[in-house]
């Protein structure tokens, strides 16, 4: 569960000071996949580096399943982010020295607690984003829809309670793009997973469960979808 | 698009630089320091140089000196004289053995007299008196001066009288130094300085008599206030050597060979201390730049995908670099300037130094113009690689599958990288030219860059072929090792980052920084032997077979001999024949024939002390055969080689003698005086005189000569040490400027270094944040980046320390200084830039380690 209370976030701009977010309360239950949407410069992307405690927020505070996150140490921090989310970037962000297994894998080395095989749960998971064949790869021989999938994969390899995903399909052309949702939304849903998607996407917006909208930093909407769209159909996946 | 105007490409190029001032900052220091290294150095050490050059002049008194064996033929004369009309300033030196006594007591002794013109004598340095004041002021025609051994021996006091022939001469003062006291004759009895006009005057130059006379010749400065050249010099050394066969002509480097070789060595030292700075420098700004438009490639590629040609951009990153050079020159030319003004006080703690030094506008000039040329030649393979940028780049990073064949990828590399090849022959030419320029020497420039590709070539190689060998490794035991080790070995492979060219130019620091060390430090033990505090200073000659032993009873109880006396056994001799040539027929150089009827011979078991074996071998203990060794000149004079031989007679014993090595002699040891050296059986049976090498407390010399005359009045006592004093403080001079002056170049060379690894930073950032969104703490992402520095530090250590002894060997090789592998410096470098590889790889991703993630995904 996410809970956001009293969110702000300032940032200095030369002499000036730009509010991002001006104030910000919400909670988001367990398993819920809600969808923050808005226009360029809204505060989205903000408000998901909150909630991922990439940055402090000016004012206020985000708990993560009743924990307090937002002014944890910078290790400390790590350490919650490492076995509570999983993020998903638009750019990938995979690490270009290491292949798509070891990509998947570092999550997993990186949190001391992981108990369970990493390496099998890695290539399971590879197999289910269809690069089964493309484990040894480095991020340079993929294509981008290949690295968002391992990225997919990276983000739930420890079975976070939560994801985080920014414009995961932005960069992507729509078959890959759709192809890259519906392992998103199929992995939330065999995972059992909260899933925050950031996008400006409104028919990405249709598959979720909720839809926040954001202006000049205030929510100007909150509303719930009682029937979310289904998945992209495997058909329109082929070609990816 | 039209052409990009100058002022639009300053435009851009000035904002880029505003916009990432940190990482520019690391690029000006690296050309402030490199230049700021250059001008120090080479302007210190050239001023140094031409005040230690003066100090060298001084030790022979004159640019050249001629000791002649006979008076000079009318010709020669004539061609003196024409000389002398060229404006060369001659003055005569005679130098005879004869008896002075006191005028009341008329106790006879055996004196040494020089002869000069106190109005000329001597060109450089001065003749130091004990009471005080300037020669040419107490020396007159009626007046002498004299060693303090001769009031002590005739029991006289200044203002005495003095019989020398037929005349009675007043003793106007004590000659405590005469500059060329240590390259006049070495002959019997205490110094006597008297004028020309005297000499005549006591009728002791009588036809026959078998006065020494040398002249001294200084060289006219020239017009423009420019010091001597060493080439006007040896210009006037060749016109004497022709005009006076028979004489033997030296110049002022070959007076004191201690302090001459010092002197070519530090210049030698010097001049590549300035070349490896400038290296160093060009290295950080190459990497720098490197780093720099590595990260500007997607502005690149926007560029080109709104139609700039590769031509417009490089424009710009053209500018940029020669705006930088311009800046990091600038800075470093005054911080060069600062050093050079500083050093004289930093050093006068240590040794009295002149504060002549001005600031030399060449050095200036050279310093900057040759810091925006390194600064352009190594930032022209970068700026070229401009032309590959597709404009793809912004939609998709790829990069060619590289599963080539080797030789297939080494072709096509260098048929794609024609441009870099020439950029690199250029890079070549241009150092070669400043590498001339500096040293002034073609050759030196030449050896200097061919020696640089060559190692940077065989550095490139070496570390392509070790990071292949660790990739190799890493693929055999990827799954193996732990997470952050594999992290960090994987981390030397990340696209776009240079390590083989990172691993190279650390590498060639590390090289550069210890050559320097390991040539200073074997050059400076070098002088520390030749300036040893006890060098013998005082000799002692005519001891007696009977009194040796006496003599050296005598020398170990005196409190002022401060370490065993060297006694040499002295067997007079004659040659009568070289390779079966007869003496008479013999073709010498510079070498009278009648000298050949009275030579020395001595013996040792052993290669002599102060005394090295330049060609051949020295015999083993107990030889029996009849072998000899001599010094090289001596050789060169006589016409001998390893393996001549020659034919010598003592008393009437004649012996052939094979030559079985050719020896140099420092000049400061007894056996220096000895020309000839046999085994000791060789010389058995023969009449003996000893010699006698001893160093005393220049203080307490007078006593000791006081005790020796009183138990052995016959051995004469010759008390170089004020002499000897003055060289070894010029040595000690040369050792303190030429360890702080690579101290510098070291100094500058990490921090150049250092700055070319924190360059690499802002490669790290991005991944620095995915491994924290991920859930890396601090102290994992420090442990991968470590092992990363690490690997990369023993890599390029290893590497360039190896390269580092090879060079160090060659070079103090071509030096004659002996070579010696340390294991303990080379463990402690390898291991110290292992450290400074992690430590400055730290200090640079602090920052970035302490930053919020989303202040960089912000960027984005």
């Amino acid at each position: 569960m996410i809970r956001v209370e009293g969110l702000r976030k300032s940032i200095r701009n030369g002499a000036r000071t730009v509010d991002i977010l001006k104030g910000l309360d919400f909670t988001i239950p367990q398993g819920q996949f809600a969808a923050i949407m808005g226009s360029s410069g809204s505060g989205k992307s903000t408000l998901l580096g909150l909630l991922a405690g990439l940055d402090t927020p000016s004012e206020g505070n985000v708990f993560l399943n009743g924990t307090a996150i937002s002014y944890l140490p910078e290790d400390k921090l790590a350490q919650v982010r490492g076995k509570t989310i999983g993020f998903v970037f638009q750019s990938y962000q995979l690490i270009p020295t290491l292949t798509a297994l070891e990509n998947v894998l570092l999550p997993h080395e990186l949190n001391a607690d992981a108990k369970e095989d990493g390496l099998g749960r890695a290539r399971e998971l590879l197999v289910s984003v269809g690069l089964g064949d493309r484990m040894d790869h480095y991020p340079v021989q993929l294509s981008g829809g290949e690295q968002q999938r391992v990225a997919l994969a990276r983000a739930f390899i420890l079975r976070p309670p939560i994801v985080l995903a920014d414009e995961p399909t932005g960069n992507l052309d729509t078959t890959n793009g759709a192809h890259v949702l519906e392992l998103l939304l199929n992995l939330n849903r065999t995972e059992g997973t909260t899933l925050v998607l950031v996008t400006h996407d409104p028919v990405l917006a249709t598959y979720a469960n909720r839809r926040i909208v954001l202006r000049d930093g205030l929510v100007v909407g909150d509303e719930m979808n009682a029937s979310p769209a289904e998945a992209p159909r495997e058909a329109a996946l082929s070609e990816g | 698009m039209g052409a990009l105007s100058y002022r639009s490409a300053a435009k851009i190029a000035a904002r880029e630089m505003h916009s990432s001032r940190g990482k520019f900052f690391f690029v000006i220091l690296s050309v402030a320091i490199g230049v700021a290294a250059l001008t120090g150095v080479r302007g210190f050490s050239s001023s140094f140089r031409a005040s230690l050059l003066n100090r060298a002049r001084s030790i022979m008194a004159a640019d050249l000196s001629a000791r002649m064996f006979s008076q000079p033929t009318p010709e020669e004369q004539k061609g003196l004289d024409e000389i002398a009309a060229s404006g060369v300033e001659i003055t005569p030196v005679t130098e005879l053995l004869s008896m002075a006594s006191a005028a009341k007591t008329l106790d006879p002794l055996l004196v040494s007299m020089k002869a000069v013109d106190p109005s000329m004598y001597p060109f450089y340095g001065e003749v130091e008196l004990a009471q005080g004041g300037r020669l040419s002021a107490v020396l007159m025609p009626d007046t002498v001066v004299v060693a303090d051994d001769l009031l002590v021996r005739l029991n006289l006091k200044v203002g005495d009288e003095l019989k020398i022939g037929t005349k009675l001469f007043r003793i106007a003062s004590v000659v405590v130094n005469e500059p060329d006291r240590l390259s006049g004759n070495f002959a019997a009895g205490p110094r006597v300085l008297i004028t020309r006009e005297g000499l005549e005057a006591s009728g002791l130059l009588a036809p026959g008599s078998h006065a020494g006379q040398r002249y001294l010749f200084k060289v006219p400065r020239p017009r423009s206030g420019a010091l001597i050249s060493d080439a006007a010099v040896a210009d006037l050394k060749a016109r004497l050597e022709k005009l006076l066969p028979e004489a033997q002509i030296i110049d002022y480097r070959e007076t004191n060979p201690a302090l001459t070789q010092g002197l070519d060595r530090a210049t030698s030292l010097l001049s590549l201390m300035s070349l490896v700075a400038l290296v160093l420098g060009a290295i950080g700004v190459a990497m720098a730049m490197r780093a720099h438009l590595q990260q500007r490639l997607d502005t690149i590629a926007i560029m080109k995908s709104l139609g700039a040609r590769s031509g417009q951009i490089m424009k710009i990153y053209l500018l940029q670099t020669l705006l930088l050079g311009l800046v990091g020159g600038l800075l470093g030319v005054a911080l060069g300037v600062g050093v050079q003004l500083a050093f004289p006080y930093l050093l006068a703690k240590l040794i009295n130094v002149d504060t002549d030094f001005h600031i030399q506008m060449v050095t200036v000039v050279t310093g900057l113009v040759a810091g925006i040329l390194t600064t352009l030649l190594f930032t022209l393979p970068p700026l070229l690689d401009i032309r590959g940028v597709r404009p793809i780049l912004i939609l998709r990073r790829a990069v060619e599958d590289n599963d080539d064949p080797f030789v297939t990828a080494i072709r096509r590399k260098i048929t794609k990288n024609l441009a870099q090849i020439g950029a690199a022959v250029l890079i070549l030419l241009g150092l070669a030219a400043i590498a001339t320029t500096l040293s002034d020497s073609a050759v030196v420039g030449r050896v200097f860059s061919l020696g640089l590709v060559a190692v940077l070539g065989v550095l490139l190689g070496a570390s392509a072929a070790v990071l292949a060998g660790l990739k190799y490794f890493l693929s055999k035991t990827r799954p193996h090792l732990p997470s952050s080790l594999r992290h960090g070995l994987a981390n030397l492979y990340r696209p776009g980052n240079p390590s083989a060219a990172l691993l190279a130019a650390l590498g060639m620091g590390v090289m550069q920084i210890m050559t320097v060390y390991l040539v200073q430090q074997a050059v400076v033990t070098e002088l520390h032997i030749s300036a040893a505090p006890n060098l013998p200073n005082v000799f002692l000659i005519d001891i007696a077979n009977n009194e040796v032993d006496g003599v050296r009873a005598l020398l170990k109880g005196e409190h002022s001999v401060t370490a065993a006396p060297e006694l040499l056994p002295v067997v007079s001799s004659r040659i009568i024949n070289i390779d079966g040539v007869p003496a008479d027929q013999a073709k010498l150089k510079n070498f009278p024939k009648r000298m050949l009827r009275s030579i020395n011979l001595t013996w040792s078991d052993d290669v002599p002390p102060g005394t090295k074996t330049m060609e051949g071998s020295w015999w083993g203990a107990g030889e029996r055969g009849v072998v000899v060794a001599l010094d090289e000149r001596q050789a060169e004079r006589l016409g001998v080689k390893v393996g001549s031989h020659i034919t010598f007679a003592a008393q009437d014993k004649q012996m052939v003698a094979t030559v079985v090595a050719l020896t140099k002699s420092d000049g400061q040891h007894a056996y220096s005086r000895a020309e000839f050296v046999l085994p000791p059986t060789a010389l058995a049976g023969l009449p003996v005189v000893w010699y006698g090498g001893v160093h005393a407390d220049p203080a307490h010399v007078g006593d000791l000569q006081r005790a020796l005359y009183k138990a052995y009045p016959t051995v004469t006592v010759i008390n170089v040490a004020q002499a000897l004093e003055t060289v070894r403080a010029v040595v000690i001079q040369i050792t303190y400027v030429i360890q702080f002056l690579a101290a510098f170049s070291i100094f500058a060379g990490i921090v150049i270094l250092a700055s070319s690894i924190a360059g690499t930073r802002y490669r790290r950032i991005r991944e620095v944040v995915v491994l924290k969104t991920l859930g890396a703490t601090r102290a994992r992402i420090a442990t991968v980046f470590s092992i990363e520095f690490a690997v990369l530090g023993l890599v390029a250590g290893f590497v360039g320390i190896a390269f580092a002894n090879v060079i160090a060997k060659v070079l103090l090789n071509r030096l004659t200084v002996a070579y010696h592998f340390q294991w303990m410096w080379t463990l402690g470098a390898l291991l110290g830039t292992a450290a400074l590889t992690v430590v400055t790889g730290w200090a640079a991703s602090h920052r970035i380690l302490g930053q919020k993630p989303l202040e960089v995904l912000r960027e984005e």
